[in-house]
């Protein structure tokens, strides 16, 4: 087991930077061929997306320059100078490379805590690797083990569940206030990108309708016919507005458009039904005493990023239980190869103990002619308990040994003294 | 008398109780299929157990405080299973598994039973109106831990500052919908409960029998969630101010509870 990676991310290096190194999709085969034609290289992968360009290698032997070897190349093959792009570097090995990999599936090592893009970019560079058949053994064993794992942190915590954007943010807590979006109607006021993202995402959550309103009747119907609305006159808003449980504003109106008292009408004709309010203008459109009035709640454009950073927070927070998963996975893997390597040495001591035993009774055979059955049973039984017992030692010891950490070469000298072939 | 199965059914509801404590430490865990599964089975021993129970005493096991305590604990766990499977959260264990677990607990310890024997008690009367009372404090008892639940998540969203809580909760109307469906199923059964209490006291004391003050309180509960109810479906009224009737209509339900004079003298042991 002799891994190794090489890469540079946004943690270490700017877009400048990333961006010479990146290696587009169609050349990714043809690069991916080239590292594992390297001398000593097994198994190749490279993933590389705007956030990070990283190789990751199983070599046969480890002479302990691999990562230089992995560095150098990644300088020639996008026709730059080692000098200059080596402070951008990090080297990993063995179970620290495991480790970083498992981390930057899970996205614990992404710019935004818990994006969900990484694991899709990684699967994709892994069925790449796979197609290009630079993957064959150990390191493929890592990469689909990282897919679980990533899997297993998003689902055990909290890291990817709340919202790190403001029409996110928003559309969550409409999801707290309503439960099910469904049958729940949208009244947007006014115009602006961030409020016409919020009711996409509302749309797209399950609200059922949308009207929309303008001091500009043209502005409205271009609105509404692109979220698929309804577009009202700018004078109607309030008898829509009580049909309405979520309403987004964002005008340049410099005074409040919707007053506490409007809130008190609004909740008397719906049966107290409850309301939520977007305020994304500046100034602000709705009145901020509404939020004291019982059922209706307010959020303007600070509380919204007060809820993103909150989340944020609560992503940190669940990510260091992500870390703890992730040592943990690691751990339980290197087990697991560790006895694969053990287990060819076993089977190759076994068949090698047997080959002898066959070849000796063929002798014996050659010097005393038939045997009788009786003969030819009484041989089997001997020879086959002779080996089983010389064998037996040596192998609960390698199965021990495979887990210590010198345990490799335990292996190799087991190998060595039976004088098995590689 | 033996509790074997009690006890199994109160072993297995500990981890409905560890479940509850995690939810307030972690936010996501494993343990909750464990835990579905473990009270899942509890529920079932409990049952066994209720019945074992009523076999050997030849009839319904509601005659003693340690027997109305272990069929509410079994009920309340009942209902945790309800609303799970129906509304898929399962917060709402940090509120029912401590209860439970007591209850259960109470009923599991070998203390000399006390029971009312009084030959004027023993009649149906008496299985029913226990009975439907314990089912409706049920129903009433998930209608005020989504009042509470209510109020808290309702702050969260009020004071704009997510914190733990906001995240484990469910939504406000899903809150506000367990409430008004657990007070519309506890209703009918408490209105009956009193009812049958009416004809009870009636064939044993005749016309004319005293109110004690037991009597006097469960009328005011009554009153509280007749009131509730009725707000609700005229007036809409929801959220806080519901919340905060289903906590007074569970308090007074906690003094008809613990007050035993008069007529129920004979509950204290």
């Amino acid at each position: 087991m002799n891994f190794c990676l090489v890469g540079l991310s946004h943690k270490t290096a700017p877009v400048e930077v990333r961006e010479r190194l990146a290696i587009a999709d169609e050349e990714l085969p043809g690069t991916l061929r080239k590292v594992a034609a390297l001398p000593g290289i097994c198994e190749a992968f490279i993933l590389s997306t705007c956030n990070r360009v990283e190789i990751f290698t199983r070599a046969g032997s480890d002479d302990g320059n691999m990562d230089a070897i992995l560095a150098q190349f990644l300088a020639r093959t996008r026709h730059r100078d080692l000098s200059e792009i080596e402070p951008y570097l990090y080297q990993y090995r063995q179970q620290d490379a495991i480790h970083h990999v498992f981390r930057v599936a899970a996205s614990l090592d992404s710019m935004i805590l818990g994006e969900p893009q990484i694991l899709g970019q990684v699967k994709a560079a892994y069925a790449v690797a796979h197609a290009t058949g630079t993957l064959k053994g150990a390191l493929e064993e890592v990469l689909s083990r990282s897919f679980a794992v990533a899997k297993r942190i998003r689902t055990e915590t909290g890291i990817a569940s709340s919202a790190v954007s403001i029409s996110y943010a928003a559309v969550e807590l409409a999801k707290k206030i309503f439960g099910s979006l469904e049958d729940k109607h949208i009244l947007l006021i006014g115009a602006g990108k961030m409020s016409e993202l919020a009711a996409k995402h509302l749309l797209h959550s399950g609200a059922s309708s949308i009207f929309v309103t303008n001091r500009s009747p043209e502005r409205a119907q271009e609105l509404a016919s692109l979220l698929n609305g309804r577009a009202i006159r700018f004078e109607q808003l309030f008898e829509y507005a009580g049909q309405s449980d979520i309403i987004i504003s964002s005008t340049g109106a410099p005074h409040y458009i919707i007053k506490k008292e409007d809130g008190r009408r609004l909740l008397a004709g719906r049966k107290n039904r409850p309301m939520f309010f977007i305020d994304i203008a500046v100034p602000r459109d709705i009145d901020p005493g509404i939020n004291k009035l019982d059922n209706l709640y307010l959020y303007d454009i600070d509380d919204l990023q007060h809820v993103v950073d909150a989340n944020l927070k609560e992503r940190m927070r669940e990510a260091q239980r992500g870390e703890e998963i992730a040592r943990q996975e690691v751990a339980k893997l290197l087990r697991r190869l560790k006895t694969h390597d053990v287990v060819p040495t076993i089977i190759d001591l076994q068949s090698h103990m047997d080959e002898i035993r066959r070849q000796e009774i063929a002798r014996l055979r050659s010097e005393f002619g038939e045997l009788t059955p009786r003969q030819e049973e009484a041989i089997e039984a001997l020879t086959k308990g002779l080996v089983n017992k010389i064998v037996h030692f040596p192998i609960s010891h390698l199965k021990n040994l495979a887990q210590q950490p010198d345990g490799l070469k335990v292996v190799e000298t087991v190998r060595k003294i039976f004088n098995l072939k590689d | 008398m033996n509790h074997l199965w009690l006890r199994v059914a109160l072993a297995l509801y500990s981890l409905g109780l560890l479940h509850a404590v995690l939810t307030v430490v972690k936010r996501r865990q494993r343990l909750f299929r464990i835990a579905l599964g473990a009270i899942s089975l509890g529920v079932v021993f409990h049952f066994v157990a209720l019945v074992e129970d009523g076999l050997a005493l030849r009839h319904f096991p509601v005659t003693s405080l340690q027997e109305a305590a272990s069929l509410f604990a079994f009920l309340i766990a009942c209902a945790f299973l309800l609303v799970y499977w129906r509304y898929q959260f399962h917060s709402i264990s940090v509120f029912i598994f401590p209860l439970v677990f007591v209850l259960t607990l109470t009923a599991a310890m070998d203390s000399s039973t006390h029971y009312w024997e009084l030959p004027l008690l023993r009649t149906a009367w008496l299985y029913l109106h226990v009975s439907l009372i314990i089912l409706g404090h049920t129903a009433f008892f998930v209608t005020f831990v989504a009042g509470v639940m209510y109020l808290i998540q309702e702050r969260e969203l009020k004071s704009k500052k997510p914190r733990a809580f906001y995240y484990r909760l469910p939504p406000l109307d899903t809150i506000d919908d367990l409430a008004y469906k657990s007070l519309a199923v506890g209703f009918p059964f408490i209105t009956l409960g009193i009812i049958t209490g009416a004809f009870w006291a009636n064939a044993v004391w005749g016309p004319s029998w005293p109110i004690d003050p037991k009597i006097s309180w469960s009328f005011v509960t009554w009153l509280i969630y007749l009131l509730l109810l009725f707000t609700r479906w005229t007036a809409g009224w929801r959220g806080r101010k519901a919340a905060y009737f289903a906590i007074a209509g569970f308090a007074a339900m906690l003094i008809t509870w613990g007050t035993n004079s008069g007529l129920h003298s004979f509950v204290s042991p």
